[in-house]
């Protein structure tokens, strides 16, 4: 069991020869949803991108794994496959590919033939009621023509359908009006209380507390300039609430 | 063998009546001589594009058969008949040839070895797709096709052209829609891989009248294309939809023309062609409106992918628009497929390359979709996905 959790130890990421990570350690624990904050500019999307295997993001050195196996050696599709999901801050519009179909073929390759199709159905019917999607959804080109607060329910939506073994939620509280950001609080907390879900760790990426009062983080990081410069429980981001970036930024300053 | 001699496409063929006399001698004549000094005004061979079109020369194929099949039941009043059936019949009573106009079309007119008539009286709705099928065997074949609707009339056709490997087809197709008619015609052209084709279509809508246009073009080696929609009255709908997707050397060349001479007329085109291998293609989307046609709207929009290095599209929307007044839109995009889109469907567990298929595929969609009939559209899902796959 040590093994488990997705976990990052000293990780350096470049994007176009730019050092953005310096060093991070972090791990997120099954079950567990931590949240990291930090301000814009700061490196929160990279780390995202650089787990899932974005092929502008350059791992430079360090490690990451998920239950033990080794993200870094594999293919951004096999890191779906071993269970790591991204649920993107801007989702890329696909035209001519039906939400429907795109939901089917994911789940296949993430978890081929588990479910049959009448199950896979009421699965995502399910999934849908508890976002308060519409069922003319299915049969829309993937994000093509959607609203932020749309994209964001799909990719909720397919986080929920997928059921990975840790999802990384980058911003997806940035531009959601309270009703979306409600319907995103209570999917995720269903799928943290459905015991026969898969026991999903959160990695919830944020600039503001806000998604917070909706979804209670176990454990709160906070990461300035590439490093994670503070860490602790809800009430941390409280203090940010209060006080901004700022005060962290001077006092880790100060210890540097 | 003097038989063969003859049957070359030549002037030979032409006087040697061996093609049906319902085209008299002259006429073949007339159109041949127009075929070879009307310039194709199509793309030029250079860097990417290989094939001289003005220099064709044609005098290799020999004639050959034209498998036409037609409907056997149709609703009251329609008629769906063979070419010579319909020389027969109606004599010189209808518009033969009326709307011709091209080198491709001209050669097509000299050749005209078969196809088909239709024609829908007024007010008729014709529930279900007529299909029309024309199948080239052994060399070359001119397929004429001449639609006449009648006002108010409604007909959907689905056309699909074959053949046997080699064959050259020049298909010739004109509509006629009368006053407040409807008509959708659909082509699917899957003719094998060394196989030349060149095909003509030209409507003329009335007043108030509707026609559509959706061509899949999926196979042969050399494929030329034109297909043009001539608004002389007001309240036409026009609507054109192409697909083309050449791969390994195939060529491609289409030209789509709305001209607007008369206004309060509304036209829309949607191009999506993709290009692997060495696939070469060329789209000219013509849109003129003319000095008089006030209150027109036409858009135009057509989108290139190329799926590799050493395939290429050359896409050229041209808008003259002589009139004030009017409503005109394009927009044209060609490129490789977006990384982002790439990478979004692979971190949800695709593959790289069944990610690539899908987006290649999904591409098309919006013009499959325009084809009205499910088994057409099955069709060129079908074929497009074995293009993906080669």
């Amino acid at each position: 069991m040590s093994h488990s959790g997705l976990r990052i130890t000293d990780l350096r990421v470049n994007v176009a020869e730019n050092e953005i990570l310096k060093g991070i350690n972090l791990a997120v624990e099954p079950g567990r949803v931590h949240a990291l904050m930090g301000p814009n500019g700061s490196g929160k999307s990279t780390l995202a991108f650089a787990l899932t295997g974005h092929p502008r993001y350059a791992v430079v050195s360090g490690s990451a794994t998920l239950d033990g196996q080794d993200l870094f050696a594999m293919s951004a599709d096999k890191r779906a496959k071993a269970g790591l999901f991204l649920s993107f801050q801007y989702p890329a519009a696909i035209p001519g590919i039906k939400v429907s179909n795109f939901l089917l073929a994911t789940r296949n390759a993430v978890k081929p033939g588990d479910l049959p199709p009448a199950k896979f159905r009421q699965l995502v019917m399910e999934k849908m009621d508890l976002l308060d999607m519409d069922i003319s959804f299915l049969g829309r080109y993937l994000n093509d023509g959607f609203s932020g607060g749309e994209k964001k329910r799909l990719e909720m939506l397919q986080l929920a359908v997928l059921g990975p073994k840790y999802a990384v939620m980058d911003e997806t509280d940035s531009g959601l009006d309270v009703d979306a950001l409600k319907a995103v609080g209570e999917s995720v907390n269903a799928m943290r209380a459905d015991p026969s879900s898969n026991h999903t760790g959160f990695l919830i990426i944020t600039h503001y507390p806000r998604i917070l009062q909706y979804i209670k983080a176990d454990r709160v990081h906070i990461m300035i300039d590439g490093r994670i410069v503070k860490e602790g429980g809800p009430e941390l981001a409280n203090e940010i609430e209060r006080s901004g970036y700022d005060t962290i930024r001077e006092e880790t300053a100060l210890h540097a | 063998m003097p038989e063969t001699l003859a049957a070359r496409l030549n002037e030979d063929v032409l006087v040697a009546s061996i093609l049906p006399y319902y085209v008299d001698r002259k006429e073949r004549l007339d159109a041949y001589a127009m075929y070879l000094r009307t310039p194709s005004g199509r793309e030029r061979p250079g860097r990417y594009w290989k094939i001289d079109l003005d220099k064709l020369d044609i005098s290799g194929h020999e004639l050959g058969t034209l498998e036409v099949k037609l409907p056997a039941s149709l609703p009251p009043g329609v008629v769906c008949i063979q070419l010579a059936e319909a020389f027969e019949r109606y004599g010189t009573t209808l518009p033969w040839f009326g709307l011709a106009h091209g080198k491709f079309a001209a050669l097509t007119h000299a050749f005209v070895n078969g196809g088909a008539l239709l024609y829908v009286p007024a007010g008729t709705i014709a529930e279900e797709p007529i299909q029309i099928s024309y199948r080239a065997q052994n060399g070359a074949v001119f397929p004429y096709t001449l639609v006449i609707a009648e006002e108010r009339s409604q007909v959907d056709i689905v056309e699909s052209i074959r053949g046997s490997d080699g064959c050259f087809v020049a298909a010739l197709c004109e509509v006629h829609a009368k006053e407040g008619a409807r008509v959708r015609y659909a082509s699917v052209q899957e003719l094998p891989s060394d196989a030349q084709t060149f095909s003509s279509r030209i409507a003329a809508p009335q007043k108030d009248a509707a026609i559509t246009w959706a061509t899949a073009d999926l196979g042969a080696h050399l494929c030329v294309s034109s297909i043009d929609v001539l608004c002389n009255a007001t309240g036409i709908e026009a609507e054109i939809d192409a697909l083309f997707f050449p791969h390994d050397d195939q060529h491609v060349d289409l030209t789509t023309t709305v001209d607007h001479r008369v206004g309060e007329s509304r036209s829309t085109t949607l191009v999506k062609s993709a290009a692997s291998g060495a696939g070469q293609a060329r789209y000219l989307g013509n849109i003129r409106i003319q000095p008089s046609a006030h209150g027109t709207e036409a858009n135009l929009k057509d989108d290139a992918l190329l799926l590799s290095k050493d395939a290429h599209i050359d896409s050229v929307p041209a808008l003259e628009i002589d009139a004030n007044d009017v409503k005109a839109f394009h927009g044209a995009t060609v490129g490789a497929i977006d990384e982002d889109q790439l990478f979004y469907m692979i971190s949800r567990g695709l593959e790289r390359c069944a990610a690539e298929k899908m987006i290649a595929l999904g591409f098309f969609e919006p013009v499959i979709e325009r084809f009205s009939s499910q088994g057409v559209r099955d069709r060129v899902r079908a074929a497009l996905e074995a293009k993906v796959t080669a």
